[in-house]
Parts: C-alpha cells; structure tokens; sequence
C-alpha cells in the first residue's frame, strides 16, 4: 500500500511557481525524507498533502485512496513549519484538545495525552501553562499535539529546526518507534544529517521541481557505481607518476583534491564504462605506490550539492511566506 | 485503502467552541466583570436616590429685598423648609455677598427685584447654583410667595389661591393601542437599557472574535489549527464560543438586573429611602424571544464582520485600522436612538429597524415601545437572518484564504479574488 501518492502537483503564487508538477510514492511503514534547499517547495507541497492548501493541477491520494481533507484527517498528524499553541492553556489540555479535533473523545485524548507526556519526559508540566515553558519544550508538546491521535501517516514539516541535539535524539528516536509500529513518517528537512540518519527513502526537490527520488541505499550505489575512487599516494613522486594515468579522460572524467579529513589527496570521478579496476590496473602498471585505494560511497550532502548544484542551494530564494 | 476510521468524539466546531468558551470563563476578568456589572448597576438605582437623601437639602442664604415687600414672607416660607434665610440691607453691595460665599459664610444670596411681584427677575446667585434639587425647592417656594402676593393684589383670599394652586394630577401612560400601556418614562428606559445592552455586547464579543483571530496569528498557532481542522469549522467554533461567554454574561445581568428593579423598594429600603412609584413594564416571552433574536442575529452579524477582518490583518495595530468603518458603523444606531424612541411607528424607525447593520440594535427597543408591527418584526428579522448567513458564507472564505497569510494586507481586488476561490 502507498502511504502518499502525489500525482503531478503544482501549485503558483502571482508570477511565483512554488511547485512545478511534483510526483512522488511514498511506500506504507518508511521514513520518508523530502529533502531541498529552502524556498525549494517543501513546505507547500506538505500543506498541498494536508489539504492545507489546494493544488492547482494534479491530485493526492493518502493512505491507499482516502482524499486529504476531512476524510483523512483523523489518520493524519501534521507538524506544521510554523508552529505555535495556545500560551493560556494547560499542557495535557493543549494536547487533549488537538486528540479532540482529530476525532477522539475528551476521556481518550486526556489518557493518551498523559502517555505522550511521560513519554517526552514533560509529566511533572502537564498542568502547567505552555507559555511558562522552554522553547525546547513547547517543541516537544507540539509533536505529542501531532501524534496524540496514533495516525497511520506523521507528516512533519523542518522537525528538527530549533531544537537542541538532546530533543533532537528524542525526536529521532519517536520517529524510529513510530516506524516500528507499522507507521509512516514523513519529513521535510534541509538538514542532510538528520535525514542520512533516518531517512530509507527520499525526494529531493529544488526550484519548485523534483530532482530526484527512490531508496536512500539505491541511490547511494547508483551515485557509487558511477564511479569515484579516493587515492593517496605513498610519496610526491607518486603523484607526479600518476599524473598521465589520471590525465587519461577515457578513464577518469575530473581529478579533484580530497575534501580535508578524508585521509586522501585526491578525488578521481571514473569515466563512464572505466571502472575502478582499470584504473588501479593503469596506476600499477605506471609504478605508482598508493597508500589508500578506496571506492568512495558519497554522502548525501555531496549528492545533494551535486544534484541541486551549488548555485541552487545558496542563491535559492526563501519564498516569502505570505506567498506560501 | 484504509477504512475511513469513525469519529469517535465531538465535531471540531464542538472541540472549537468549547475551547473559546472555557478559555474566557476561566479568566479572574471574566468573573470580576460579570459580578461587577450588577453591582454597577445596582448602584445606579440606589446611590443617587441616597445621595440625594443624605445630600444637604437646604441652604444658608441671604436675601436681597429691592421691592420692599416680598423678602419677609419669603424668608418664613424658606425657614418653614428648614433654610436658614436672612435679610440684608437692600443696597447691600452684591460685591460684598460674594465675598461671604466666597468665605463660606453662605451658600448663596437671592435679589428679589424691586418690580417683583409683577415684573422684574428674581436672581440667585450660589454654590449650590447647579444642586437641582435644592434649586427646585427654591423656585417652588419663590413661586408660591409671588403668586401668593399677586392674589393679594387682585383681591383673592389666600384659600382660593391655594385652590387655584391646587396641583393637577397627571400621568402619561405609552401605549400603541393596547390597553395596559405602560409608565412612558419606564418603556424608554427598558427599551433604552435593552438597546445600550445589544450595542455594548456586540461591541465587546463581535470586536473580541477580531482580536482572538489575530492573535491565534501572531502566536503562530492557527497553521496547527487550521492542520487540524478546517477553516470554516476554526470560525464558526470562535464565534460561537466567545458568543457564549457573552450571553452568559448577558443573562446573568439581565436576572440581577430584573431583580434589582424589581426588588427596588427593598433595596432603596434597606437604605431608608422611599422607592417612588413606578416598576418594570411588564415583559412577556415574546418580548424576551425579541430580544434574544437580536441578540443572537444581531452578533453573528458582526462577529462574521469581524472574523473576516481579523483573516485579513497580521497585526492587532492592523486590525485596530481595519475595524474602524465596522465600529463607526455601529455608532449609527446608537445616534439613531431618539430618532427611533421619538417616533416609534414613523418612516424612519421603519427603515433603521429593517436595515440589517441598525436593526439588531434598534429593534428591540422599537418593539418594546410598541412601534413595530409583527410584520415588520418578521420582516426585519428574516432581512437580518439573511444577511448573517449572506456574511458569514463570504466571511468564511475569506477567513480560508486569509488566515494563512501573514504580512501584506490584501487589496480590495484580492479580496475580490478570495471570494471567488
């Protein structure tokens, strides 16, 4: 069963096209990541999923068929990006309250408020004001609002923004649980950490459009499989020797110099068809000694400063967020 | 697919409603209003009748007699009323009389013109100048010695001036054709208080939707809510719960209030002081459904008004400007009331009391005076009726749109735009 299936979205503001016919699966009980720089369309296409707002052209199907809307809501959490509660009310009330308008009863809502708190380790607070919290806290109250309901889907918007590596860790492992218990989360992050930690599938999304998507591990091989190989070289006159090898362009496309930390000095993108062998066979033949020779898995930072290109990712204008 | 799970709880609006109406209830303010209110206005029946009774009823005055034959008597009746009343010489400089004012010596002076009784202009001059009460009893004795000596002139025994001066009873009772009619004074009043009620509650509960809107922006909170539940549900669950916080307090003051005029001769005893005559005129159910009708109709209105201006602001200093024309508007049926109270069958009360921006107001007070036909009652009603579901549906989709906006305030072709959506 698919958990979300967004079918050619768009969505346009003024002369602005935050999303530009997006498609994407996400498959039942994964932790799905959309990933992009800010400004990409991550937020609305969420709230497009949320029926939060409508698209302009194509349609969304959550959870094997149901419409988002009403029909939906009550097997939906949403942790929106902008996220605020009500300062006046009572901890265990403000989370009883969302229960409530997900479809629960007050008495059930009240007990599974109570088991969110303990779990999230606010209980000694559930009769205190959300305004005398932290930050941190209030944080924490909103994810329990979100999934005080048990929703077979958990969508959350930037999760991880604001909060200190202490909530970060408790909220990574909620995630983990809720996945565990047959659940669906669903994420919108631009921190490639978080989502290379958790992340089984992701989508990528810049400029309103989608670059790429599938399994993390699938395409962390096909970007393997392409061809990159760190070297380093026993002595100085081993890089001289290499030069030629590596000047070669049916064998290697770019020769960049390692990334500092990485214990190599340089970085060799194979051409296409070459191979890493044919390479290692060609540096042997021309006497070069290597102290490292190793086919390089790149992190899902690097695939994505790649894929997005640097340009995107910095020049990438935040959509002003009465636009969104 | 996944079956659609069943709701188990309350429909949002319900959640919504409740969540407003709690909120407010739960507020030290909300119980110190709402027990004051009655407590102001018991006060206003009673503090003035006692403060008129305790009140000094009298005065220390000088009299200044240029015709030589009026000063005596007056000085005797004046004294027979407990005022302590002297004469001076009749070329006592008025210079002099205020000096004493001024040291407090007396409370004022009278000059009696040398043409009096028959012409001339009595003038008194003092600090108690504006006290109308002790003014009253000043002219009526001033009355009674001149008329007095005018029968003199003309020959007429004191007993049949006396007869002649014997007061005529009237009362004025408003009645439209129906036989109780009632006190006039009191059916302006109830009519009046009734009026200044609908006015002050749609101001405070129908404004306070516009600021309870704005801050769930300004807290960040409405993107959850709006999540959560949907936009029309988020409205109509505000409206009704801050309309509940305002006809429980309504109808806690109006039961005080019943009771305080009803019990006012209690009351006014308890203080030793005599109630006078009149009570409320009586008020029967339909009288009491009129006015919960306005006053329901008559907030819905404007609080679908308000909502939609709070979806379109980002800021309370927004909104205060955005809700200016709203509030000047409401200003009209309160300039509007003697229009109304003067003439309550006339083409113009027809017409304020049908318009739906003035009749939640004016209309309770029209009926209560007997001006409106039941026709014109329906009518009026089924107009307001119309229009509040006319605004609430535009109001709700402006609300959808604008809710989620922050920052700019959207041009009126925008606004257009939103309503189309």
């Amino acid at each position: 069963m698919l958990a979300v299936r967004v079918v050619g979205i768009s969505k346009r503001f003024g002369n602005h096209v935050a999303v530009d016919d997006v498609s994407f699966e996400v498959p039942a009980g994964v932790i799905y990541g959309v990933l992009g720089p800010n400004g990409a369309g991550k937020s609305t296409t969420l709230r497009m999923i949320n029926d939060i707002i409508a698209p302009d052209s194509g349609h969304v199907e959550l959870l094997g068929g149901l419409r988002p809307g009403p029909e939906a809501a009550p097997h939906v959490g949403f942790l929106p990006e902008e996220r605020g509660l009500y300062p006046k009310m009572r901890v265990l009330e403000m989370i009883a309250f969302m229960g409530e308008l997900r479809g629960l009863t007050g008495r059930d809502a009240r007990r599974r408020g109570e088991t969110w708190l303990e779990r999230l380790g606010l209980a000694q607070w559930r009769t205190n004001k959300v305004q005398d919290l932290s930050k941190g806290m209030q944080q924490k109250v909103q994810f329990a609002a979100a999934m005080i309901h048990e929703p077979e889907l958990i969508i959350l918007d930037e999760p991880w923004s604001g909060l200190d590596p202490i909530n970060a860790d408790v909220l990574r492992d909620v995630v983990r649980e809720q996945q565990a218990a047959g659940r669906t989360v669903l994420f919108s992050t631009h921190l490639m950490e978080q989502a290379e930690q958790i992340c089984e599938h992701i989508f990528i999304i810049a400029r309103g459009k989608k670059v790429l998507d599938g399994r993390l591990a699938d395409i962390k091989r096909t970007a393997a499989a392409e061809g990159r190989v760190a070297l380093a070289f026993e002595a100085g006159a081993d890089r001289e020797r290499a030069e030629s090898v590596l000047a070669d362009r049916t064998l290697c496309v770019a020769v960049r110099p390692a990334a500092t930390g990485e214990h190599a000095d340089v970085e060799v993108e194979l051409a296409i068809g070459a191979g890493a062998q044919r390479l290692l066979a060609a540096l042997v033949g021309a006497a070069v000694a290597l102290r490292r020779f190793e086919v390089v898995t790149p992190s899902l930072h690097q695939i994505f400063v790649e894929r997005v290109g640097r340009d995107a990712a910095e020049t990438a204008v935040r959509v002003p967020t009465e636009a969104a | 697919m996944i079956a659609a799970r069943k709701r188990a709880g309350l429909p949002d609006w319900m959640v919504i409603a409740r969540r407003e109406l709690l909120e407010r209830l739960r507020t030290p303010w909300f119980i110190i209003v709402t027990l004051l209110g009655p407590v102001m206005m018991i006060a206003l029946v009673v503090v003035p009748v006692v403060l008129g009774r305790v009140g000094d009823q009298t005065a220390r005055i000088q009299i200044v007699d240029r015709s030589g034959r009026l000063g005596e008597p007056l000085r005797v009746a004046l004294v027979a009323e407990r005022w302590r009343a002297e004469l001076v010489a009749p070329d006592t400089d008025e210079q002099l009389l205020l000096g004493r004012i001024r040291d407090d010596r007396i409370d004022g002076f009278l000059i009696i013109p040398a043409a009096a009784p028959t012409a001339g202009t009595f003038v008194y001059k003092g600090d108690n100048g504006s006290a109308e009460p002790i003014m009253r009893s000043l002219n009526r004795v001033i009355y009674g010695v001149v008329l007095a000596a005018r029968g003199d002139a003309l020959a007429l025994p004191a007993d049949k001036v006396a007869a002649l001066l014997a007061p005529v009873d009237i009362t004025t009772r408003h009645t439209t054709g129906d036989d109780q009619g009632s006190s006039g004074l009191a059916a302006f009043l109830v009519g009046y208080v009734v009026m200044f009620v609908l006015y002050l509650s749609i101001v405070l509960y129908a404004a306070n939707v516009l600021r309870s809107v704005v801050q769930e922006k300004t807290n960040r909170v409405v993107e959850i809510m709006v999540a959560a539940a949907k936009p029309r549900a988020l409205m109509l669950g505000k409206i009704l719960g801050v309309g509940s916080v305002g006809l429980i307090q309504v109808t806690v003051w109006a039961v005080m209030g019943v009771v305080t005029i009803n019990q006012r001769g209690a009351l006014l005893g308890a203080f030793g002081v005599d109630a006078g005559g009149w009570s409320v005129p009586p008020m029967d159910a339909v009288d009491v459904g009129v006015i919960l009708t306005y006053f329901l109709l008559g907030y819905f209105f404007y609080a679908a008004i308000f909502a939609a201006i709070g979806a379109m602001v980002s800021s309370e200093q927004e909104a205060q400007q955005a809700q200016t024309p709203v509030m000047m508007i409401l200003i009209i049926p309160m300039l509007c009331v003697q229009l109304v109270a003067n003439d309550p069958r006339g083409a113009v009360a027809e017409v304020l009391t049908q318009v739906p921006f003035s009749s939640a107001i004016l209309m309770p007070m029209r009926w209560s005076l007997g001006g409106a036909s039941t026709v014109s009652l329906v009518v009026s009603m089924l107009i307001l009726a119309g229009s509040t579901f006319l605004v609430a549906r535009l109001a709700a989709r402006i609300y959808r749109v604008g809710i989620l906006m922050y920052g700019k305030r959207p041009s009126l072709r925008e606004l257009v735009r939103w309503l189309r959506y």
